[in-house]
C-alpha cells in the first residue's frame, strides 16, 4: 500500500534520512519508535511531499508519487496528523471536520452550494467524530477544548479525508498516561483496511496497536520486524533507554 | 467563516433602509454623495472578501477597478460596443486579469503578498498612463451611462442613477455572501486559517486563491464600471495605488472580515471626507487619527465595535478580550 525505496535526505551537513525503506501492506499497523531527532518527522515528511528527498522513492497503492506536489498525494488517498497541532484555530470541531471531508468529497471548490451543509459532508463529519470521541465538542472551537481533545480533532481531521493510509506522527505527544491508553484503544476500533503508520515514541504504548515496528536511529532503519521480535532486541533497548537516559 | 447573525441582518437592513431613504429624499449634491459611497462600498466589498476571509491583503483593487472603469470607458467608446456589452466585457476582462493576478501571486504572504499587488496595480496604472488609447494624463470623456429607457428608467436622472448603484450594490453584496458561504469560500477561509493543512488534505490552494481573487476582482470591476459612468469621465488618478491605499484603510474602519462592517466604513469616509475637507485642508490628517483610535481600541473596526457592545450588553457573559475573534467568527 505504501512503500519507500532508499529514501535519503540532508540538510547541509546533517544526514537525516539514510537509505530507509520501508513496505506497509493494505491495512497493517506498522508503529514508527526511535529517540528524539531520529528523523521521524522528516521521514514522515518525505512519505507526504512537504520535503524532497534527495534521492528514493514513495510508492502509494502501486503508483510512483515521488514527483506528485502534496495534495495530489493527499487525494490519492495519503493523509497525516502532525506532531505539533495543525488545526484551524478560530473554527468550531465541526467546521475542522468539514474542511477536510468536503474536499474528500470534492465539495471544497464548488461555488453553488455550501460543503460544510452537504449531507454527505456531514455524514463524515459524524462518523469521524465518533470514531475519535468528539462528538461532545462538535460546536466547540479549538480555542476552548482541552489539548487532549486537540491530539484527538488533529487525527480526526486527518481521518476526515477517509484515505487509504493514515500517518500519525505522535498521536498522544504532550498527553498523560491515562489519556494515551485511551487514545491507543480508540486507534485500535478504526477500520481494519485502514494502513497506519505511526510514530510513538513510548514503548509500551506502541506494542499496543503495532503489527509491525520500524526502529530509526540517527536516520537509518535498524530494526524491521514483529513487536516480540522488537521486545527482546538488545540493540533496541540499547538505543532507546540510552536515548530515554539522555532525555 | 462567514456567518450572518440576526444582529448583522439587523445592521444591513438599517443601512439600506438609510440609503432609500436618502436616495428619495437628498437633493443634488446629497445623491452625490449617496452614490460616491455606493460605489466605494463595491469596491471595500471586493476587498473584504479577500482580506478578511482569505487574508489576502490587496494593494491593487483601485487598480482593479480601474480596469474595470477604463475597459468600460474605451470599449464603449473608442470600439464602439453598446453598454451593456462594453460593461460585460470590462467586467469580464477584470476578472480574468484578477484571477491571473491572485494565482501569481498565491504563493506569496503578508508583506510580500501586499508588496506584490502593488507591484501589479502600478504596472496597470502606469500602463493606462503612458498608453495613447487611454488618453494618458488628460484621461477619457464622453462616456455613456447605461440606457434603460426601454424599461422606463432614465439612468441619466441623478436619483435613478444613485438607485441604481444602491439595486447593483445589493447584489454585490448577494454575490459575494453566495460566495463566502459555498465549498469554495469555506475552502478559501480553511486556508486562511491553516494554509498548510488545507494543502496536506488534498486542496490545491493556489486554484482556491486565484478563483475568490477573480471574483472580488469582478466585483471591483462593476464597482469600476458604475464609477466611470457616474462622472462619465476618467482619468489615471482612478487607479492610483492611493485609491487602493484608502479602500484598505475603510475595510480596517469598518470592520474587517465582517462584510457588513466595511459598508458602514465607506458610508464613514466619504461623510467625513466631504464634512471635513469643506471646513479644513488637512482632513487627511482627522481621518488618519480616527483610523489610529480605531487600530488601537483593538476593536474590529466600528462595526466590530458596536457589535461586541451590543453582545456585551445583551449577554450575561463576560467579554472575550480578543475582539478580533469575536467580530469574525461570530
Ligand atoms: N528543516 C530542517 N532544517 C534543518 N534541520 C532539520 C530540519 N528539520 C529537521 N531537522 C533536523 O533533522 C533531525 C531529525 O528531526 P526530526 O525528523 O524532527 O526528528 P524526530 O521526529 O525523530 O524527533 C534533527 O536533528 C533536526 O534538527
Ligand atoms: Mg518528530
Amino acid at each position: 500500500m505504501l512503500e519507500t525505496r532508499n529514501l535519503d535526505k540532508s540538510f547541509g551537513a546533517v544526514h537525516v534520512t539514510r537509505d530507509v525503506s520501508l513496505k506497509l501492506e493494505r491495512g497493517e499497523r506498522r508503529v514508527i519508535l526511535g529517540p528524539n531527532g531520529a528523523g521521524k518527522t522528516t521521514l514522515f515528511n518525505q512519505l507526504v511531499g512537504e520535503l524532497t528527498p534527495d534521492s528514493g522513492t514513495v510508492n502509494l497503492a502501486g503508483e510512483d508519487v515521488t514527483a506528485l506536489p502534496v495534495a495530489k498525494r493527499a487525494r490519492q488517498g495519503l493523509s497525516r496528523s502532525y506532531q505539533k497541532n495543525t488545526l484551524f484555530d478560530g473554527l468550531t470541531v465541526e467546521e475542522n471536520l468539514g474542511l477536510a471531508a468536503a474536499i474528500h468529497t470534492g465539495n471544497a471548490t464548488t461555488l453553488w452550494s455550501d460543503s460544510l451543509g452537504k449531507a454527505e459532508v456531514r455524514e463524515i463529519v459524524k462518523d469521524v467524530a465518533n470514531q475519535v470521541d468528539l462528538m461532545p465538542f462538535l460546536h466547540a472551537k479549538v480555542s476552548q477544548i482541552s489539548y487532549g481533545v486537540r491530539r484527538q480533532l488533529e487525527v480526526g481531521v486527518a481521518l476526515a479525508t477517509r484515505p487509504l493510509v493514515l500517518l500519525m506522527d505522535e498521536p498522544t505527544s504532550g498527553v498523560g498516561p491515562e489519556m494515551a491508553k485511551g487514545f491507543h484503544d480508540l486507534l485500535n476500533n478504526l477500520p481494519r483496511d485502514l494502513t497506519l503508520l505511526i510514530i510513538e515514541h513510548d514503548m509500551d504504548l506502541a506494542f499496543d496497536v503495532a503489527d509491525t515496528i520500524t526502529v530509526l536511529n540517527y536516520g537509518e532503519v535498524v530494526f524491521d520486524g514483529l513487536p516480540d521480535a522488537a521486545r527482546g532486541s538488545d540493540l533496541l533497548k540499547e538505543i532507546y533507554l540510552g536515548s530515554w537516559e539522555d532525555a | 467563516m462567514f456567518h450572518h447573525t440576526p444582529f448583522r441582518y439587523a445592521a444591513l437592513v438599517l443601512l439600506a433602509s438609510g440609503a432609500l431613504f436618502q436616495a428619495f429624499t437628498a437633493q443634488y449634491f446629497g445623491l452625490e454623495i449617496l452614490t460616491e459611497i455606493l460605489i466605494l462600498a463595491m469596491l471595500v466589498l471586493a476587498l473584504d472578501m479577500v482580506a478578511g476571509f482569505g487574508g489576502m491583503v490587496s494593494l491593487c483593487h483601485g487598480a482593479l477597478m480601474g480596469v474595470g472603469a477604463y475597459g468600460y470607458a474605451v470599449l464603449s467608446t473608442t470600439a464602439g460596443l453598446t453598454p451593456p456589452v462594453a460593461m460585460a466585457a470590462a467586467v469580464g476582462i477584470t476578472a480574468g486579469i484578477s484571477w491571473v493576478i491572485g494565482a501569481i501571486c498565491s504563493r506569496s504572504h503578508g508583506i510580500y503578498f501586499i508588496m506584490a499587488t502593488l507591484a501589479f496595480g502600478q504596472m496597470a496604472y502606469s500602463y493606462v498612463f503612458e498608453a495613447p488609447i487611454f488618453g494618458g494624463d488628460d484621461g477619457l470623456g464622453g462616456i455613456e451611462r447605461l440606457d434603460l429607457s426601454f424599461i422606463g428608467v432614465d439612468l441619466n436622472d441623478t436619483r435613478t442613477f444613485a438607485l441604481f448603484c444602491l439595486v447593483t450594490l445589493a447584489a454585490m453584496y448577494g454575490l459575494a455572501v453566495m460566495i463566502l458561504r459555498s465549498g469554495l469560500g469555506r475552502s478559501f477561509s480553511g486556508v486562511m486559517h491553516n494554509e498548510q493543512r488545507m494543502r496536506a488534505l488534498g486542496l490545491t490552494v493556489w486554484r482556491i486563491k486565484a478563483d475568490v481573487f477573480g471574483l472580488s476582482g469582478m466585483i471591483a470591476g462593476v464597482a469600476g464600471v458604475l464609477a466611470a459612468q457616474h462622472i462619465m469621465y476618467i482619468s489615471p488618478g482612478l487607479m492610483a495605488w492611493t485609491v487602493s491605499g484608502e479602500a484598505l484603510v475603510v475595510v480596517i474602519l469598518g470592520g474587517l472580515g465582517t462584510l457588513v462592517g466595511p459598508l458602514v466604513g465607506a458610508a464613514v469616509f466619504v461623510v467625513l471626507k466631504h464634512e471635513l475637507s469643506s471646513l479644513t485642508t488637512y482632513w487627511h490628517l482627522i481621518v488618519g487619527v480616527i483610523l489610529i483610535g480605531v487600530v488601537m481600541s483593538r476593536a474590529n473596526g466600528i462595526f466590530g465595535f458596536i457589535e461586541n457592545s451590543f453582545a456585551a450588553r445583551s449577554k450575561t457573559t463576560e467579554i472575550n478580550p480578543k475582539a478580533m475573534e469575536v467580530t469574525k467568527d461570530a
